[in-house]
């Protein structure tokens, strides 16, 4: 049987000098980026790393290409998996025969213990929070790897996707490399990093040996271009098969216009709220958060932003997570906001301090809001910071009303954890991104997140956005998608219709016809 | 000669210590923390902890300076905050593309501005000359962000002469040339719009002159007078807007590279800011540095060699 083994290896091993990267086609990709960051996948928070990590990564599981809904999530470097009875324990057995890039041999359970204490250790990832319930991690044999947990979780397989922390790492590579291996990281995904060339491009190469089969594309080439009229003008000069696009109405008209272009617009949806700090005046009165609810007009922020890219957000958490209900968020209705405020003791209308990002997305969203509040007497007096200042002073708790817009793993739960419970109230020693100081929901959440009755988990997240959505914590605004533009020449593999790396993912499938 | 070069060299010795400090200073004044923009918005108070104590952005910040200084002083400038790639390395990359566009675009505004000043002081007032003064006025003028983006439109786009993606394989003279052509003409233009109005004024005031009127008595041709005595004696002025705008043209191709898309120093020091990349903001401020006062010493001794009486002060 080991010499049959040690055959097909070396087999595989010719298969993979004969084929050559270099006569296969080099999809060239336009990104929004100065340059990539942290390629290490459990340091790629940004999107312009998120979405190169995709290309060269597996999770244990996966979402299915072109999917960012949990009910797709299927077999990646597992092939199976069991559980105990109470759900704490978790064995999940290994493909054979899967390869990490260059000559750093065969991915074994080893590799997978060592990537995911990695990936819950904080000083290792910035994902070490989503692993917290997990309390070990062992390699019970070379293809079997034992998660035991300390509670349970709404969803562990979601927690070992292919997705931030989930990725899987060369255990060798890892060590070997150090702080190096940010810049130089080895998995086994279907394209390995070539070079970096500091603001100009990552050159990814294929990896022959992906265990599901070669890539039909040889090379990507991921280019920096910041400037969206440059990156726009070299997608129409044909210098660029794959377009980062931008989530407006007007951007997709035009490149839908272009022909030969397909313009892809996909889930996950980025909600945006304005979250209310309740324990500081103005807004520690409901009756002001109220009316500040029924100043925002939802339909008129979707038709500005384009009804194809964007829609409206009906609860505190996005649409489509697996938990979310529709939590009856107020109506617009100007003149009740302005005769909660005359009862609130501001008639004469309220002005109020709000730190923003000068990020022009955010910004000008925030000042189709501004006008909106106007109308009903709110005055929002903008503080218009750089980005990074922005981050740094919502965090210090500057600024009553904070813009936010994000995506997160699709369960309630995580949208409902960092941002509405108690715990993760900024200035606190385990703050995440509660701006709102909200805790009411916090029996809820918790009990949620160790139930292990889906439907009482269900009804538990919908009890838990209603009382959310009630005491006005945060006002949702609108949700707005992802955008590509590609060459009809480009060919997924797949029907793109989400992707939890923000950008398409390129599969041994892909091909550029 | 001697005397006066090591006499400039150390002047710019405390120049560079200052501009060190100030940089320093500058990158810690800005608010924004580096740990939050690597870890992103859903890192942990206690991974930000973790990661601010291995950049060392914890420590005093005269334990940081110290370690800095002692690093810039033996040439080490670190690596960086957010890629953990070599700094050096990372300019090293990027500086031969960053120096190709800005000695282009200056040959190509000498070239342009030159002529086009000396030709509108030798018509003043008349139509060459308003057409010289306007044109240099529209130059001046356009943002490079809209010129740029006007020659793309017409050279890459309609045209198809040059690519819109001007990064270069620096290996193939060819290939280099081809993608910087256009570039250094965007980022040219402005600093001939510059060297033509600054040529045009010295020039007049040059050839108003009385050794010129006593040149032109004493029979020496119109050749001779314009392009020696004419010429010579307005090159101190052209020679120090042409050393200043050098310092201007590093600072405009940070533009002129996000138009074009070419890696350069603009473009690593914009990343850099925006990710709150200290050390790589402090290493790419030093080669700023270096370069403004190399260019500003070369200015001097150019002085000295055009005109001996600087020498001699």
């Amino acid at each position: 049987m080991a010499g049959w083994r040690a055959a097909l290896l070396g087999a595989a091993w010719l298969v993979g000098l004969a084929w050559d990267a270099t006569a296969q086609p080099v999809l060239r990709v336009g990104m929004a980026a100065q340059d990539v960051g942290r390629l290490d996948p459990h340091f790629a928070t940004s999107t312009i790393d998120r979405v190169v990590v995709g290309w060269m990564f597996n999770g244990l599981v996966r979402f299915a290409p072109g999917s960012a809904d949990p009910a797709t999530i299927e077999p990646d470097l597992a092939e199976r998996w069991d559980s105990s009875a109470d759900g704490k324990t978790w064995t999940f057995h290994l493909r054979r025969g899967v390869r990490f890039h260059g000559n750093y041999g065969e991915l074994t359970a080893e590799d997978v213990a060592f990537s995911l204490k990695k990936a819950g250790t904080a000083a290792s990832s910035a994902f070490s929070a989503d692993f917290r319930s997990i309390g070990s991690v062992e390699a019970v044999d070379p293809y079997t790897v034992r998660i035991v947990l300390r509670e349970n979780v709404p969803s562990l397989l979601g927690i070992l996707t292919n997705y931030s922390g989930g990725y899987i790492v060369s255990k060798r590579a890892a060590e070997e490399r150090g702080d190096g291996f940010t810049r130089a990281p080895i998995g086994t995904g279907p394209f390995a990093l070539d070079r970096v060339t500091p603001s100009q491009s990552a050159e990814l190469v294929a990896h022959a040996e992906y265990f599901r089969e070669a890539p039909q594309i040889g090379r990507i080439s991921y280019r920096f271009i910041p400037s969206d009229a440059s990156r726009d003008l070299a997608f129409q000069n044909r210098e660029l098969d794959l377009n980062y696009g931008r989530s407006d109405q007007t951007w997709v008209n035009r490149m839908r216009q272009q022909p030969g272009v397909t313009v892809d617009i996909f889930e996950p949806a980025e909600l945006a709220i304005l979250n209310l700090n309740i324990t500081q005046p103005p807004f520690n009165d409901l009756r002001v958060r109220q009316a500040l609810a029924h100043a925002v007009n939802r339909a008129e922020l979707v038709r500005w932003r384009g009804t194809d890219v964007s829609r409206e957000g009906q609860s505190l958490v996005p649409r489509g997570y697996l938990g979310f209900i529709e939590a009856g968020v107020l109506p617009h209705d100007p003149v009740r906001a302005r005769a909660l405020l005359a009862e609130a003791g501001h008639g004469s209308g309220l002005t109020v301090k709000v730190i923003h990002t000068q990020l022009p997305e955010m910004l000008n969203m925030m000042q189709v809001v501004q006008q909106q509040l106007r109308r009903a007497g709110i005055t929002l007096d903008l503080q218009v910071v750089e980005h990074a200042t922005f981050h740094q002073q919502i965090r210090q708790d500057l600024s009553p009303l904070v813009y936010y817009s994000a995506a997160r793993f699709p369960v309630a739960d995580i949208y409902l954890t960092q941002f509405w419970h108690g715990r993760s109230i900024v200035k606190t020693p385990t703050a995440v991104t509660n701006f709102s100081h909200c805790s009411q929901a916090d029996a809820q959440i918790d009990a949620a997140r160790v139930s292990t009755d889906r439907e009482e988990q269900l009804k538990l997240w919908g009890e838990a956005q209603r009382i959310l959505v009630q005491q006005v914590c945060g006002v949702p605004l609108v949700e707005t998608l992802l955008v590509f533009a590609r060459r009809d020449a480009l060919d997924y593999g797949y029907p793109l219709r989400g992707s939890m790396s923000l950008g398409p993912p390129i599969t041994e499938r892909t091909r550029l016809r | 000669m001697l005397f006066f070069l090591a006499r400039r060299l150390l002047a710019a010795v405390p120049t560079l210590l200052a501009v060190l400090t100030l940089v320093f200073v500058i990158v810690r004044i800005v608010p924004g923390d580096p740990a939050l923009v690597i870890l992103g918005d859903q890192a942990t108070p206690d991974a930000a902890a973790a990661l601010r104590a291995k950049l060392g952005t914890d420590r005093p910040l005269w334990d940081q300076y110290a370690g800095f200084m002692g690093r810039a002083l033996t040439g080490d400038i670190g690596t960086s905050m957010v890629t953990g790639r070599p700094i050096a390395a990372e300019i090293a990359a990027v500086l031969p593309h960053t120096l190709d566009l800005t000695l282009a675009a200056m040959v190509f505004g000498i070239l342009l501005g030159l002529p086009a000043g000396i030709w509108a002081a030798l018509h003043r007032n008349r139509a060459i000359d308003v057409a010289a003064r306007l044109l240099s006025l529209l130059g001046l003028s356009f943002p490079v962000f809209v010129s740029g983006i006007f020659l793309l439109l017409a050279f890459a786009l309609h045209w198809r002469i040059f690519p819109v993606i001007g990064s270069a394989d620096l290996a193939d003279p060819l290939d280099r040339l081809h993608k910087l052509l256009l570039p250094a003409m965007t980022l040219g233009l402005v600093m001939a719009a510059y060297i033509t109005r600054v040529t045009r004024s010295a020039m007049l005031q040059s050839l108003g002159e009385d050794f010129i009127r006593t040149a032109r008595a004493k029979g020496v041709p119109h050749r001779r007078i314009v392009w020696v005595h004419g010429l010579r004696n307005a090159s101190l002025p052209i020679v120090t807007v042409v050393g200043l705008y050098v310092g201007i043209l590093l600072g405009n191709s940070v533009l002129t590279e996000i138009v074009f898309n070419r890696p350069g120093l603009g473009k690593l020091i914009v990343g850099a800011l925006n990710q709150r990349d200290y050390t790589m903001l402090q290493g790419l401020m030093v080669i700023y540095c270096v370069l403004i006062v190399a260019v500003n010493t070369a200015t001097d001794l150019l002085y000295g060699v055009l005109d001996p009486r600087v020498r001699a002060a």
